[in-house]
């Protein structure tokens, strides 16, 4: 333990030395925990930025990538399509989330459960899906609400068109307002009313309240969520390709899939990606600039009483808000797509001698590929969550018990991947990882290392809180009666966290199962899982056969989800904090 | 944290057996193996008993056909079938040369310069099947260095829905497509994903200059990625007139219930010979010299004529219904012309849809 290496480390610290050398084990840790989020996050990325410098061939400095890559007005309005949509959709699931969240958290608005449940759903729907759903509904001759209204006024065309940047930030934002929920609904539930009741003494009316008292009380939350889902928009790859590309333009994702065309040119992919990550470190500094000064320390998690408001008629106008939203994000979408899984052929519509099985025989004794996909699929986001989970618990541990100086590098580290989009790092990946000497391409290894990065900082905020709640003196107690450290967390820490560590892993399982847009970069043949597999089939638009393997994917993803939550005892997606 | 890794074994362990019932029904092996083919099997089951075949050839339904076929005609070796579009197809072939991590063992394409592209950086294995002497003389010999193979053959002429469109009132050459009444009802693939839809976007250019495409896109077109996208709008009702309507997959559709014709435009059919070729480096060397010699054979032959595409061997006569490629007039580009075009048109096609 005291090796050489580990003195010589010691003389940069010269001045805690005596501290360090207690801490020796400590700080083998900490360099372990340095190493792999080094190799997960720092690598990657740093190899894209060096990449986009590079030039293919010789490997010398060159501005080309650069020239290439911003040289051509398509690829320049690309980048302004991505903003339009990422603020879009950043907008609408803000308008979707705040009010339902708002609604169940403060009111009384009946059908709660109902609603959160169908949140859920939301959630759990991959954005390509509910793309394919939306296709399904808003075709512009075919789609299910067109021809219902075309029925209706005997007009001869459809009034929706999918096949729109209105369309696109629809589809993105009834999938990813759930993010917003989250955030909003959690700090919301923290909020006490006492603040409210002060409002309403001095003759403040309920919307006037809500507005200049509640919600600003929770806008760190709100300012969360918008960012979350932005980042969310502009990164995602499945459901433009699916509705930008028949409505015509581009956007960064599929622009980049472009330079992954042939000629592959990753270094051109790298400089073209540089402002996804410019945009999102912007993001993050503008948040803090916003927040930086302010306090909101109200949500202090210890308030006081909690009174649901009394909406009167209005909780039925809310509920019929939230029953909207719903319609939109999971009723309708499911509605056609479990209508295509068993139909022969969708466009006949709801029938009997419409109804088959085929589509699902197919799937899974006549396709080659389908039950080996399905099983890798959840193989690896459990392997993910895993991964993401112990590393973050080891790194939360570290952290909050600042056993180790600069640990705080470490926090930082794991909410990197938040600022670096699905695709980009997985080009980073690619780049970093799929050549010798790791030579990773196409293994089942380079999949789970790039998911296990991808949601590390969901990982770590989940292990973070769990670590948050539980009080040292626990801990404290087994050290003084001459227990180790390791003894403590063994006896002591993760039975104390089964809990929120199971809810955490599931946090991460779900989106892990969804997950396209850096899965597309690294499979392989023989690791293919649903997501792309879902991609490949829509290429020929065989709608039945993908419904059918959404409807497996979803179904699946539910019941496991469902055992989480059964066994934790508690709705781990929605209460996470409290 | 460990109840859920035991649930999880359990889940995925039952998963597997009902998901794994099924598989390796009991199939018969090949009645006649030539003594070639026998030596073939014996080492491809040495090697692993699997390959992966990455195919923009069909539709996956054809694909997984072909697939199975050859799996119950050689019980042991398994077929990884990855239907993707041609373009998807070479993309990730070439991103696995670059990665020098080679997973595919036959590419089976629609875009023939891919191949010529391929042999030309060394990254295809010279294999001659025997079977390669027995096709149609017009497949023969596209590469007599050995390097790949034509193995199938499909046209691509205009679909449109019966219930929309009347026989007499429907385009009867390419040039029609351009008339205003197709409005917002034409549709298209992509020449970016699909082989099928980038030889015909060159034959056009070949036949009517690029103006072509400076027209139809006044006709508002619905693109899509894969050539099949076409007949998916048709069915759908989304549009009425598929403008490079895939001869194969359109019939099989027909054969289905669904209100779709094919029209053989007067100017000429176009015509895709697709090849196929064994990736050097590849992991499974027998089993795939083994799997050309299956895509060259009269059982391959059959169950394209089964859905609905050419034969290439002259045992097989051409589906029931459909017309052959011999009783038409046909156009295509030539190979040299493939090569260098489709990269261009890609362009070109870009600049003029904008994706």
């Amino acid at each position: 333990m005291t090796d050489n290496s580990l003195d010589i480390r010691a003389l940069h610290f010269s001045g805690i030395a005596s501290r360090l050398r207690r801490l020796d084990a400590s700080m083998l840790l900490w360099l372990a925990l340095i190493a792999a989020l080094a190799f997960l996050i720092l690598n990657p990325v740093l190899r894209l930025i060096i990449s986009s410098l590079q030039e293919t061939d010789t490997g010398s400095f060159t501005l080309a990538n650069y020239r290439t890559a911003y040289g051509n007005i398509r690829h320049l309005q690309s980048l302004l399509n991505s903003l339009e949509l990422g603020v879009g959709v950043a907008l609408l699931a803000t308008c979707f989330a705040v009010p339902m969240a708002w609604a169940i958290s403060r009111t009384d608005m009946p059908g709660k459960a109902f609603v959160r449940l169908m949140v859920f759903a939301a959630f759990v729907t991959p954005p390509y899906l509910g793309a394919i759903g939306w296709i399904l509904l808003a075709g512009p001759n075919s789609g299910w609400l067109n021809k219902v209204w075309m029925a209706l006024t005997g007009a001869s065309h459809g009034i929706f068109n999918v096949y729109s940047m209105t369309g696109l930030i629809l589809v993105i934002s009834v999938t990813s307002f759930p993010y917003t929920f989250v955030f909003t609904s959690s700090a919301l539930d923290l909020v006490s009313s006492e603040m409210e009741d002060a409002a309403n003494i001095l003759g403040a009316r309920t919307l006037r309240t809500t507005l200049r008292i509640t919600l600003p009380l929770v806008t760190p939350a709100i300012i969360g969520g918008i960012i979350i889902s932005f980042l969310e928009a502009i990164a995602l790859f499945g459901a433009p390709a699916l509705i930008a590309l028949p409505a015509r333009f581009n956007v960064v994702s599929t622009q980049l899939w472009q330079f992954f065309e042939y000629p592959v040119r990753v270094e051109e992919a790298a400089a073209y990606s540089m402002p996804l990550l410019a945009i999102t470190v912007l993001m993050f500094w503008i948040q803090r600039r916003i927040l930086g000064r302010r306090g909101y320390t109200s949500v202090t998690g210890k308030g006081g009483e909690r009174r649901m408001i009394a909406l009167g008629p209005w909780r039925w106008v809310m509920l019929g808000y939230a029953l909207l939203v719903c319609a939109l994000s999971v009723f309708l979408p499911m509605l056609v797509l479990v209508q295509a899984a068993f139909a022969k052929a969708w466009g006949r519509g709801f029938s009997l001698d419409n109804l088959t099985l085929h589509n699902f025989y197919y799937l899974l004794f006549e396709q080659t590929q389908a039950k080996q996909t399905i099983l890798n699929t959840f193989l690896y986001s459990a392997v993910t969550a895993f991964a993401a989970i112990s590393l973050t618990l080891a790194i939360a541990y570290v952290v909050n018990r600042k056993l180790v100086p600069f640990s705080n590098v470490l926090a930082f580290l794991c909410m990197a991947p938040f600022v670096v989009p699905g695709i980009v790092l997985a080009i980073g990946f690619y780049a970093a990882y799929a050549p010798p000497p790791l030579a990773l391409y196409g293994t089942a290894t380079i999949l789970i290392l790039g998911f296990t990065t991808r949601f590390l900082p969901i990982a770590y905020t989940s292990s973070a809180a769990g670590l948050r709640s539980i009080n040292p003196e626990m801990e404290e107690a087994v050290r003084i009666l001459g227990g180790s450290r390791l003894l403590a967390i063994r006896k002591v820490l993760i039975p104390l966290l089964k809990k929120s560590l199971a809810g955490a892993w599931i946090l991460v399982f779900i989106p892990a199962t969804r997950e396209l847009s850096s899965a597309i970069f690294l499979v392989g043949p023989n690791t293919r899982v649903i997501s792309v597999m879902l991609f490949d089939l829509s290429e020929e638009g065989n709608f039945e056969v993908l419904a059918a393997l959404g409807v497996i994917l979803l179904v699946a993803t539910v019941a496991i989800a469902g055992i989480g939550s059964k066994i934790i005892g508690r709705d781990f997606m929605l209460r996470r904090n409290s | 944290m460990f109840p859920i890794q035991r649930r999880d074994f359990i889940i995925g362990g039952s998963a597997l057996l009902t998901l794994g019932a099924g598989r390796n029904a009991l199939a018969q092996p090949a009645p006649s193996m030539t003594p070639h083919e026998k030596e073939l099997f014996e080492a491809a089951r040495k090697e692993g008993g699997e390959l992966t075949w990455y195919t923009a050839q069909s539709d996956d339904i054809t694909a997984q056909a072909l697939g199975r076929s050859f799996e119950q005609l050689y019980p042991g070796i398994r077929v990884n079938v990855l239907r993707t579009t041609a373009q998807v197809a070479y993309q990730r072939v070439t991103q696995e040369i670059k990665a020098s991590a080679i997973q595919c063992d036959v590419l089976s394409t629609t875009d023939i310069g891919h191949c010529v592209a391929l042999k030309a950086t060394g990254a295809l294995e010279k294999y001659v099947p025997d079977n390669s002497g027995k096709v149609l003389d017009i497949y023969k010999n596209y590469d007599p260095d050995g390097y790949y193979f034509v193995n199938s053959a499909g046209m691509i002429g205009i679909g449109y829905n019966t219930s929309k469109v009347k026989e007499a009132d429907a385009p009867k050459n390419w040039t029609d497509l351009l008339d205003p009444k197709w409005k917002d009802n034409i549709a298209l693939g992509h020449p970016g994903f699909s082989g099928y839809v980038g030889t015909w976007t060159l034959t056009m250019r070949n036949q009517y200059g690029w103006d072509f495409f400076e027209k139809i896109a006044k006709n508002n077109p619905r693109i899509g990625r894969s050539i099949n996208d076409t007949v998916t709008m048709l069915n759908a009702g989304e549009c009425s007139i598929a403008g490079c309507g895939p001869v194969g997959t359109l019939l099989e559709s027909v054969q289905k219930g669904n209100p779709l014709a094919m029209v053989y435009p007067t100017d000429g059919t176009v015509l895709i010979i697709a090849p196929s070729g064994i990736m050097k480096g590849c992991k499974h060397p027998a089993a795939s010299r083994l799997f050309m010699e299956f895509l060259l054979s009269v059982g391959a032959s059959q169950i394209w004529v089964d859905h609905f595409n050419e034969t290439i061997r002259p045992e097989i006569s051409p589906p029931k219904g459909a017309k052959s490629a011999k009783d038409l007039k046909t156009i295509r580009p030539t190979v040299e012309q493939i090569t260098k075009g489709i990269p261009e048109v890609i362009k070109q096609w870009r600049e003029t849809f904008g994706v």
